[in-house]
């Protein structure tokens, strides 16, 4: 296996690892919200302008469980054909080592089309492979989306505690839990993309 | 890799084996092919490393296109880790093999050939006018195990059954028998696990009529060479790792 083949691997392989961990933060700040609804709700007038962020904190970390979610089944998708790429290389190098070897045999010729077939399937699991990351880049960028969004959110979530009198501590930190989420979310999708960026479609 | 004719009629066999080229950590091995005009059936293809020497091989033979059958003993690597890049190179083949390791052998890559499976009790391949007969030789040394008797060039492939470790360049036959015995010895003792299995198969063999028995591993036993092989396997303890 060369370098090449090997950092595709483990790029491809760092996805599923990175996306387990945006889970967890994503559960974290789901359980945030329920968290901050139940204060919003104690505080009743002193934390009306907080309530309805709520609903948006649990909204965003539904979404991004979900989106993360579908990312996954796509990346174990791009694994799959990381190994069938590899295989496909693999059988073709070997054809071509084989018809080397066979020079001067009387059916030496015949391995021409098997290596042409092997050579197109081949471009075409790459091609396919650099189609694929694009999307998946695609996807990642979503998650970046909603990992600002949730920044935005932490930024008023943080204004509106300061208005809540005595929930003021609990409230304010909610809004570090979630804007630390999403730091964490933000970290960890950003080095997927940059291990992905060097396989994606020119 | 070694070419060696053993057999010319109206088809042929045609043994490979000692591979210069083979990396040295991994066992040498014996590949058979049986021809015939049309078609050509490949005996214990071989493991991953061995594929271009032994399809470059095999193209002295016969065309890609025509390599039509394959056969394997049992599931080991060294027997038929190769499978996955055969499965890429033939558009039409077929791999008979035990139906007690379909599951098993399909790891190595089986999508466009077909699988056929063997039942237990054995079964014939037919390659043109060749019909060549799937013997059982169960726990020799795989849990299902089967050799290839053609009772028309009386060639028995043993798979594993006669096999001893050789360097590259040893000669392709048995010249003494006495000598190659130690060879052989400690392979079978250990590798063999059943002397049930063993007598069974001892008596099956013993009422074929065999020119050759051509092993995996080594060395090939010709003419009186084959009954001495019978003989002293016959009285020989195996399954000795316990």
């Amino acid at each position: 296996m060369n370098s090449q083949t090997k950092s595709q691997f483990i790029a491809v392989a760092s996805i599923t690892s990175e996306l387990s961990a945006v889970m967890v933060v994503a559960k974290e700040i789901s359980l945030a919200a329920a968290n901050a609804k139940a204060i919003a709700f104690r505080a009743g007038d002193k934390a009306k302008g907080f309530q309805p962020i709520t609903d948006f904190i649990n909204e965003l970390a539904k979404e991004t469980i979900e989106l993360v979610t579908s990312i996954n089944v796509y990346a174990l998708l791009l694994y799959r054909l990381t190994v069938n790429e590899y295989r496909r290389t693999a059988a073709y190098n070997r054809f071509e080592q084989a018809a080397k070897l066979a020079n001067g045999a009387p059916y030496a010729n015949s391995m021409q089309e098997p290596i042409n077939h092997a050579r197109t399937v081949m471009q075409d699991c790459q091609r396919q492979f650099k189609r694929d990351v694009t999307q998946l880049l695609g996807q990642l960028e979503a998650v970046m989306h909603h990992a600002r969004a949730a920044r935005v959110i932490a930024a008023n979530s943080r204004i509106e505690a300061s208005q809540a009198g005595e929930y003021l501590q609990s409230l304010q930190a909610v809004a570090e839990s979630v804007d630390k989420a999403a730091h964490t979310i933000h970290d960890n999708v950003q080095r997927c993309r940059i291990a992905l960026s060097i396989y994606r479609n020119s | 890799m070694k070419m060696t004719k053993i057999y010319e009629g109206a088809h042929q066999w045609v043994m490979f084996g000692r591979d210069e080229n083979k990396p040295d950590c991994i066992i040498d091995s014996n590949q058979y092919i049986v021809r015939t005009p049309n078609k050509c059936l490949l005996l214990e293809p071989g493991g991953t490393e061995l594929f271009a020497p032994m399809m470059a091989a095999v193209l002295h033979h016969a065309p890609v296109e025509q390599i039509t059958d394959l056969f394997a003993s049992h599931q080991d690597p060294d027997v038929i880790s190769s499978l996955g890049l055969w499965d890429q190179a033939l558009s039409n083949a077929r791999l008979h093999a035990p139906a007690l390791w379909e599951g098993y052998i399909r790891h190595f890559g089986c999508e466009s050939i077909e699988y056929v499976p063997i039942p237990d009790n054995g079964e014939t391949i037919k390659l043109e006018s060749v019909e060549l007969q799937i013997i059982p030789a169960h726990y020799l040394h795989s849990p299902c195990n089967f050799h290839v008797y053609d009772p028309q060039a009386k060639i028995l492939m043993s798979g594993s059954v006669g096999s001893a470790w050789e360097g590259a360049g040893a000669p392709v036959f048995v010249e003494r028998f006495d000598v190659h015995v130690e060879k052989m010895r400690y392979y079978h003792q250990r590798w063999m696990p059943s002397n049930q299995a063993k007598r069974a198969w001892i008596d099956r063999v013993r009422n074929l009529d065999i020119n050759i028995l051509a092993p995996q591993h080594g060395r090939m036993f010709k003419g009186d060479d084959v009954k001495r092989f019978l003989d002293w396997f016959d009285a020989l303890q195996v399954g000795t790792g316990v």
